[in-house]
This record gives structure tokens, C-alpha cells and sequence, in this order.
């Protein structure tokens, strides 16, 4: 699939069958079974893992259209979470199950624990925030020791779901193990990321937030050009030019740091690392600090009608609040790229920039 | 909206090899340069470090032979301009002439001042100023009064320029003068000269700014003559010409690398554990890591040859940003405990008082967020 056939049929397939009525249904408690379907007839869910084990074998930059769209038309499925574990398991050489995964990091946000018993790894602990899990049969666990194993979330005996809502109303539930039994466990096939599935969280989120954060800016840029008050349109105001040019600074950079993420990230034909979690850390900081300034502009220039759940605004800007945090905050991320960027000292801090890379950064994420 | 899009742009290989020789110059030409001289970064001027640039053929490098340059990519420039930055190299005294004056006069004046001038500049041996702002035009440029009449001698030039950087050093100016009325369009009837600035009827008065330096200059005209030739240009296409300019003004990598000097102080002066600074560093360098990456963008719409006008203004408003919350973010870190004359004192101190005119010197933030709401279609 070329990298336009990608960014057309992301683009056919989001604006045609996701709308407000859809987003409305879900948010009422109706699973989009059907969008599930034709998002996985079209190749999504598999578009980044290995050719050899039936995905399409795409790079980052290629499927960014995919993750992007995500953000733009608020797509309610675990699609990020399964693109990122059919990529990992694929290239660890595990079958890639049919179906939605979810993915968790040991160590980030969790307490689990992982045990050997009688040739089984048993996984103990509760995850929280675990994206979309009572959506997903299945749970990618990334190990501390560079290992990866494979949850059923179906499995009544070790596991336990407790539903919670994001602040887009997506699941992000607590996820309880008692000595659940990984079903598949493989080396981690990036053994040069610290914290792979953490990293390439990040970057999947960092391109989902700029969707959403250009789907702000057109909201925000046609209501000022539409809405007339003191007899024209408020767009025509300095004080409303101003910030929404502030506003497409801030979607400009973010979409700048998410698509070099995209670059910088390996892929199941090349799997070299050396820029991913810095470019990552990048990403995520500045689509974070992007969507918090974001939100708010659009929501002033909005004015009351953007506080209403009528329109389609909260479902974006919900987003970019739920996104933020995920995967790392950009606190939570800045503070690890400091801790590098400080270790390094001042006379590494200019080559780390062009190399686009800090050899403590390793070290910090661990 | 697509205005606003900044493709990210890939360095090929011979640019990382051109790095490590700017590198080495810089190892060799700068080993001791004191923090306080790097901190003034391009407002520092130092003709001996222009001309041994100019010798290596990094100035100009992009400029066809016949005008002495190097006919190397826009994105070579970019990485040698990148790294003199970001050492805080002093590359004040041509850093006008390279970035705009050279530009125009190829453009404008390809056979007759271009072949004369130009090689000069290329060498690190002609400086130039820019003559735009007057006391009563400053974003508004259209009001200017300056005027120039022609005459059979030549140009007459009367009026006063504002603001002029380093035209105590510069051989030339480029001055935006009124050459005919401005009628029904206030854009109209405007020229660009290029004035020597040893003329009879020139004086330049120092203007000392905040931080007790001499940069700024007020140039008053006083029945300046100036040759037929030295009209850059179509007469009456002053305003044309002047945005087209802006635009590179606007477009480097200076409008982000200005406050590196202090940036570099305060990771020297962080502790790894500590995570207010932590945070504090991340953020900085997460906006750097993307603004570089949004400049090198521009540079790679220079090399395909199309108009970064507004991309230019959308980088150069979040570089100041950026580079302006820098000292407040080290008062909020070391404000008060920095020790009393120590370099990270001496920047922070420097640094607070340099920063306001990021956002004024080529062009205001609220005349760049115009060019942007104008890019989104609201004006």
C-alpha cells in the first residue's frame, strides 16, 4: 500500500462512518462493532506489523495518516493500541491474535509483577488506565527485562477489569492480574528501547493529538468566520486573530515534533532505534503543551456553544485532555529528557539536538 | 490551512560531514571565547571572525560563483548557520548583509551593483544595514518620509531612519525611501536605495539600548546624494521588494538559538535529581528539538524554491516564545541564589534584558499573528 493510498483510504473510511450520531452511540454504551469491521477489512490494525506474519509492513511515517485520522474524526476504537502490539508481536516472531490489544508497560502506572511457575510466566498486580481493555480480548504486557508477554483478557480466573472513562468517555480501565498466565512470551524484538511500549505510545499519541488539534483549529477558524456579532463576523477582531494565530503555532509545532516521532520510530523492515525515545519525549511534550493551550483558545473562541454537548468540539478538545496524559504526561516525559539533557552536561547538550538523541535518556526512562 | 504546514526536512549525508568541519573551525577560531562575548550571539560583531568565515566560503555559500559564492545547498547553509548559533559564534558584522542584502541585489541588480558588491560580502569584508523604521513609521511601514528625488546628479535623499542596527559598522544601507506619492494606495510610490554610508550629509547618532549597548543607530539624511545606479530595484516597487525581504529576515534559525547561552548556564547549574529543574530543562529542550526541526523545514521550502512567507512568521512568533520565557523560567529556578558574578549571573542578567526585543525586531509579534490569521483566511 503506498503512503498516499494509506492517507486516502484513512481518510474515506474516518470521514464516511464516523460522525457525531456514531460518537453519540458509543458514548451512550454502543460498542462501534461495525466501524471495528471495516477498520480491520481495511488492513489498519495490521498496517505496521511484519509482511511475514500477514500485517502490511508499513513504517511510522506511512501510517501516520491512520493515527492522525484517529485524532481528526475522534475515531472511538483501540486501533493505536493494536497497530502498536501487532507490530511488536509480529516482530518478536508471536502469532498475531485476531481482535483489539491493548497494551500495558511493567513499571509505568502499574505494580505487576511477573513470576516463572512450572514453565508458565504468571503475572500479578493491577494496571491502571489500561487503554480500551474491556474492549480488547487480549493485553500486550511489555516487561521490565525486555521480554513480552500475552495476556487473554477473557481469562475470569486471573484477571479482572474495572471499567473507567477517560475524559472522552474511552476506557481506561484498571486492569487486575492475579497469576495470570501469559500465553505467549517472546524477547522484546527492540531491545534497544527502554520501554518500548511506553515510547511507541507516546508517539502514537503525540499523532492523534494533532488530528485533534487540527480539527480544533478548522472548528475554531470557521466559527470565527461564521459567527457575527457587533455586525461582523468575530474573526475580524485582532484580539480573536491573535489567538487563533497563536493557536495554529502551537498545531504547527505539535504536527512538526509527531511527524519526525513517526520518523525517528522503527518499523518492522528497519528496526533501528537510536533517535525513537528521544524524538518521542519530543513529541509528546510538545503535543501536550499543544493541547493544553489549544483547548482552551478553542474553547474561548467558541464562546458558549462550545460548552454544549450538542457540538462536536468536546469531542476533540475531551480527547486532547484524555491524550495528554496518556503514555506520559509532558511532565512526565520532560522530566526524564531533563534528567538526560542535565546528565549530559552543557557541552553534550547541542550534539544531543542534532543527533537527536541523549545517551542518558535510556537510562532515565528505566 | 495547508499555509501553515511545515514539512519536516531531512539533512542528506554531506550536510553531517560539513558539521564536523564547522565544528573543528570553531574548536580552533573560538577555544577560549568568554560566555559574555558568546551570549550577545549574532548581535556580536567582529569583522576579523567574518572575514576567516567569508575565507572558509561560509559566507554566501549558496550564491551562484559569479558573486563569489559556493553554489551549495540552501540546506548546507542551514547547518553552518545552525552551529555558529548555537556556539554563539560572532557573526553580527555580516549577518545582515548575508541574509537580505546580498539576496536583493542579485535579485534586483544582477549586472550592476550585484557583481561589485556581493563578491565583498561573500568575503566577510562588506557589512551592510538595513534603513526601514523612522520615528513616526515603525510596524506601519507605508507612513515612512524619507524621500528621494531625483535629480540629474543623482538621488537626493532627506529624512531619518530609526533603529538601525549596526549602521555605526555598515559600508552601505538599504534604505526604504518615498520616491513618488503614495496616491490612492498607501504601499505605492516607495523605493529601495542602496546609500554608501560615507556620503557627505549622513550621520549616524547612537541609540544605547536597554542593556547599555551600542547597537541600534538614528541615521539622519541631510541632502544625501546617491547615484542613478544605486536604485535596487523597479522604482515604486519599494513595498514589493521590502516583504519579499522580510521574509528571509524571518525565516533562520536565529529566531529560536538567541538565548542558547543561557540555556546551556542553567543545565550546568541543574541537578539531575532535582525535578523542578528537571521539567523545567525537558520542556526547553522539547521546544528546541522543534523549533529546529520547523526552521530546518523553512530552509528545506527556500531549497525548493517556494515562499516561506508564512511559515517563516509562524516559526519566528513560537521561537520568541520560547527563547522570551527563558530567563523568567531561570529567575523562577535561580532568581536570587545564582552566585553573585558568575557566568549563569552574568547570562540571566543579560539574557532578561535582551529578550523583549525578540519579539519587536523583524517585524512584532501582533504584525507576524496578522500574517497568520491572513493564512488562515480571517483577513
Amino acid at each position: 500500500m503506498s503512503d498516499s493510498m494509506i492517507e486516502s483510504s484513512a481518510q474515506r473510511l474516518f470521514s464516511e462512518n464516523v460522525d457525531k450520531a456514531l460518537l453519540e452511540k458509543f458514548e451512550a454504551g454502543e460498542r462501534p462493532e461495525r466501524l471495528w469491521q471495516l477498520v480491520e477489512d481495511s488492513g489498519f490494525p495490521v498496517a505496521l506489523a511484519a509482511e511475514s506474519a500477514g500485517g502490511i509492513g508499513e513504517t511510522w511515517s506511512a501510517a501516520y495518516p491512520i493515527l492522525r485520522g484517529i485524532g481528526y474524526w475522534q475515531v472511538p476504537l483501540p486501533l493505536s493500541e493494536t497497530m502498536i502490539a501487532a507490530m511488536l508481536l509480529s516482530m518478536a516472531g508471536v502469532d498475531v491474535p485476531p481482535g483489539p490489544i491493548t497494551l500495558v508497560e511493567q513499571g509505568c502506572g502499574n505494580d505487576l509483577a511477573a513470576r516463572e511457575e512450572s514453565g508458565a510466566l504468571r503475572l500479578s498486580g493491577t494496571a491502571r488506565r489500561v487503554p480500551w481493555a474491556r474492549a480488547c480480548r487480549w493485553m500486550l504486557v511489555s516487561l521490565a527485562d525486555a521480554r513480552l508477554a500475552l495476556v487473554d483478557l477473557a481469562d475470569d480466573a486471573g484477571v479482572k477489569v474495572t471499567h473507567r472513562p477517560s475524559h472522552a468517555g474511552e476506557p481506561i480501565d484498571d486492569v487486575e492480574l492475579r497469576g495470570a498466565r501469559a500465553l505467549a512470551l517472546a524477547a522484546s524484538p527492540l531491545p534497544a528501547l527502554a520501554r518500548p511500549v511506553w515510547t511507541l505510545g507516546a508517539v502514537a499519541r503525540s499523532a492523534m493529538m494533532v488530528g485533534a488539534l487540527e480539527f480544533v483549529l478548522e472548528q475554531s477558524v470557521q466559527y470565527a468566520n461564521d459567527r457575527v456579532q457587533f455586525g461582523r463576523p468575530i474573526g475580524k477582531n485582532q484580539a480573536i486573530q491573535q489567538q487563533l494565530a497563536l493557536l495554529a503555532g502551537d498545531v504547527g509545532a505539535a504536527r512538526v515534533s509527531a511527524l519526525i516521532a513517526c520518523e525517528d520510530a522503527p518499523s518492522s523492515t528497519a528496526s533501528a532505534c537510536a533517535a525513537t525515545a528521544f524524538s518521542a519525549a519530543v513529541a509528546k511534550i510538545r503535543c501536550g503543551e499543544s493541547a493544553t493551550r489549544a483547548t482552551s483558545i478553542g474553547h474561548q473562541v467558541h464562546g458558549a456553544i462550545g460548552f454544549t454537548y450538542e457540538h462536536q468540539l468536546q469531542f476533540a478538545t475531551r480527547r486532547l485532555w484524555a491524550w495528554r496524559e496518556s503514555f506520559g504526561s509532558d511532565g512526565w516525559w520532560a522530566q526524564r529528557l531533563g534528567e538526560a539533557a542535565i546528565g549530559a552536561r552543557s557541552a553534550a547538550f547541542w550534539p544531543s539536538m542534532t543527533q537527536r538523541r541523549f545517551d542518558g535518556l535510556d537510562a532515565a526512562l528505566r | 490551512m495547508q499555509a501553515l504546514n511545515i514539512s519536516p526536512c531531512t539533512l542528506p549525508p554531506e550536510c553531517e560531514a560539513l558539521r564536523a568541519e564547522v565544528r573543528e573551525f570553531l574548536a580552533q577560531t573560538m577555544p577560549a571565547y568568554p560566555v559574555t562575548k558568546r551570549v550577545r550571539n549574532w548581535q556580536g560583531r567582529d569583522a576579523d571572525f567574518s572575514r576567516r568565515l567569508g575565507e572558509r566560503g561560509w559566507i554566501g555559500m549558496t550564491w551562484p560563483r559569479r558573486y563569489g559564492g559556493r553554489e551549495r545547498s540552501s540546506l548546507e547553509r542551514y547547518v553552518v548557520l545552525e552551529e555558529l548559533l548555537a556556539a554563539g559564534a560572532p557573526v553580527g558584522a555580516h549577518w545582515i548583509a548575508e541574509r537580505q542584502s546580498a539576496l536583493l541585489l542579485m535579485k534586483l541588480s544582477p549586472e550592476l551593483l550585484a557583481p561589485r558588491i556581493v563578491p565583498l560580502i561573500a568575503k566577510g569584508e562588506c557589512f551592510f544595514c538595513i534603513g526601514m523604521s523612522e520615528p513616526d513609521s515603525g510596524s506601519d511601514l507605508a507612513s515612512i518620509r524619507t524621500r528621494a528625488v531625483k535629480t540629474d546628479k543623482g538621488w537626493v535623499v532627506n529624512g531619518r531612519k530609526v533603529w538601525t542596527s549596526g549602521a555605526h559598522v555598515a559600508h552601505y544601507m538599504i534604505a526604504l525611501v518615498r520616491t513618488g506619492t503614495s496616491g490612492e494606495q498607501r504601499h505605492a510610490g516607495m523605493s529601495q536605495l542602496m546609500i554608501d554610508m560615507k556620503s557627505p550629509g549622513i550621520t549616524v547618532r547612537p541609540i544605547v539600548n536597554q542593556l547599555g549597548e551600542h547597537d541600534f543607530n538614528e541615521v539622519t539624511l541631510d541632502d544625501v546624494l546617491v547615484p542613478h545606479e544605486h536604485l535596487v530595484g523597479t522604482e515604486g516597487d519599494g513595498w514589493k521588494q521590502v516583504s519579499g525581504e522580510l521574509a528571509f529576515e524571518r525565516s533562520g534559525p536565529e529566531r529560536y538559538l538567541s538565548s542558547t547561552q543561557l540555556l546551556l548556564e542553567m543545565i550546568d547549574a541543574s541537578d539531575p535529581a532535582d525535578a523542578r529543574q528537571a521539567v523545567a530543562i525537558g520542556r526547553i529542550a522539547a521546544s528546541y528539538a522543534t523549533l529546529r526541526q520547523m526552521s530546518m523545514g523553512v530552509a528545506g521550502m527556500l531549497a525548493r524554491g517556494e515562499n516561506p512567507a508564512t511559515a517563516a512568521a509562524l516559526v519566528k512568533d513560537q521561537g520568541a516564545l520560547v527563547e522570551q520565557a527563558m530567563p523568567d523560567i531561570a529567575n523562577d529556578l535561580f532568581g536570587g541564589v545564582a552566585a553573585p558574578g558568575s557566568d549563569l549571573d552574568y547570562v540571566m542578567q543579560y539574557t532578561a534584558k535582551a529578550v523583549p526585543s525578540f519579539s519587536l525586531r523583524g517585524g512584532t509579534r501582533e504584525i507576524l499573528r496578522g500574517i497568520l490569521a491572513k493564512g488562515m483566511g480571517l483577513r
